[in-house]
């Protein structure tokens, strides 16, 4: 039983960076490096702390002794971690700027709001991570998994978003912005189910290990699927006049218009121009004058 | 396609809300878990003597 959970624990580790370089690959031949920057760069960060870590551990006790291969294997998986977590948030910017393409405003006041809950989701992960007896190791893992934990919610928060408002935005459930976060939704729904109910198995091969595994490639199987098919064309966003997503983007869009600036109490005349000043006299004239004129 | 994408995301959703309720709950202090991935989590501090039993498991063999 523990030789099968192993045997499938290897295969998953290997599948991973298989299926990472698969997505990276068809993102790269339809030419949406660019359009997917964080993605890419999530997916370029797993390729590269795979490699290292899987190299460390395979060197350990032969070419370098344990405790150097642990002291790099440690700061090479925590360090990517972090990066991953703090990418999940630039893919999830990425993702909502391009969905709420078409509707200018509401981007805008979403763009606002997603900044100040990213600001205050890393300064909760990190005041989270302070306590009693801390070590610097304990700080640096407890604030990376409350970062991941935070950015885990946002996710789920933004595919429930997505899903809901999928018509307003002129996409369809084969549209690539679907695709990337219904694979995020999957990491991140694993991630909350591992810290709430299966991180008690401390075994590198236990249940746990095999969960995270299927998840991280489900999720990438998810993203090789959507790069690899033609996505269709945005549709022609029809909205009711009635409708809120379009009250709310005009209102938006007047948010951030320049102010005008009204003069209040007393002006003297010297803060006018002489044209200014004659322009008001001949007004002012004009006005005493009977309306038959 | 339509309605399979729509219920396994709103499940995904659902089951997230729970699993963070449950972490809310149940830990009075922070959960600490690795990333998704099949990788070993490094929990020993890096200064660990045994090297945290780095390089000697390999799926069969080990424990």
């Amino acid at each position: 039983m523990h030789s099968n959970t192993g045997a499938i624990v290897d295969l998953l580790s290997w599948l991973e960076p298989l299926c990472c370089v698969v997505v990276l690959a068809f993102m790269l031949r339809r030419g949406q490096m660019r359009q997917y920057a964080p993605l890419s760069m999530f997916l370029a960060t797993r390729l590269v702390s795979f490699a290292i870590c899987w190299t460390v551990n395979g060197m350990a006790g032969w070419h370098i002794s344990k405790t150097r291969a642990y002291h790099i294997y440690f700061y090479t998986y925590w360090a990517s971690y972090a990066i991953e977590a703090v990418l999940g948030f630039f893919i999830i910017y990425s993702i909502y700027n391009l969905a709420m393409a078409p509707l200018k405003g509401l981007q805008r006041l979403g763009i606002l709001m997603f900044r100040w809950a990213g600001g205050i989701a890393v300064a909760i992960a990190v005041t989270m991570a302070f306590g009693p007896h801390l070590t610097s190791t304990k700080f640096i893992m407890k604030a990376v998994t409350q970062l991941q934990q935070t950015q885990s919610v946002i996710t789920l928060c933004m595919l429930l978003f997505v899903c809901l408002a999928i018509r307003p935005m002129g996409l369809t459930y084969r549209s690539k912005i679907f695709g990337i976060c219904l694979g995020l939704g999957v990491l991140a729904t694993s991630d909350l189910v591992g810290a709430a109910w299966l991180s008690n198995f401390k075994s590198m091969y236990s249940i746990y290990a095999i969960f995270n595994g299927s998840a991280i490639v489900v999720a990438l199987s998810i993203w090789s699927g959507y790069f690899a098919i033609p996505e269709p064309k945005r549709r022609m966003i029809i909205l009711p006049t009635t409708s809120p997503f379009l009250r709310w983007n005009q209102i938006s869009l007047a948010l951030g218009d320049e102010p005008g600036f009204v003069a209040l109490g007393e002006v003297s005349p010297d803060m006018f121009a002489p044209a200014e000043v004659e322009v008001m006299r001949r007004a002012s004239m004009k006005m005493r004058l009977p309306i038959a004129n | 396609m339509k309605y399979f994408a729509r219920i396994f995301a709103l499940s995904l959703v659902v089951t997230g809300a729970i699993a963070s309720t449950h972490i809310a709950n149940a830990s009075q202090q922070t959960v600490v878990s690795g990333k998704v991935s099949a990788l070993p989590v490094p929990v020993c501090p890096p200064d660990d003597p045994t090297g945290c039993g780095i390089g000697s498991t390999n799926g069969s063999s080990s424990n």
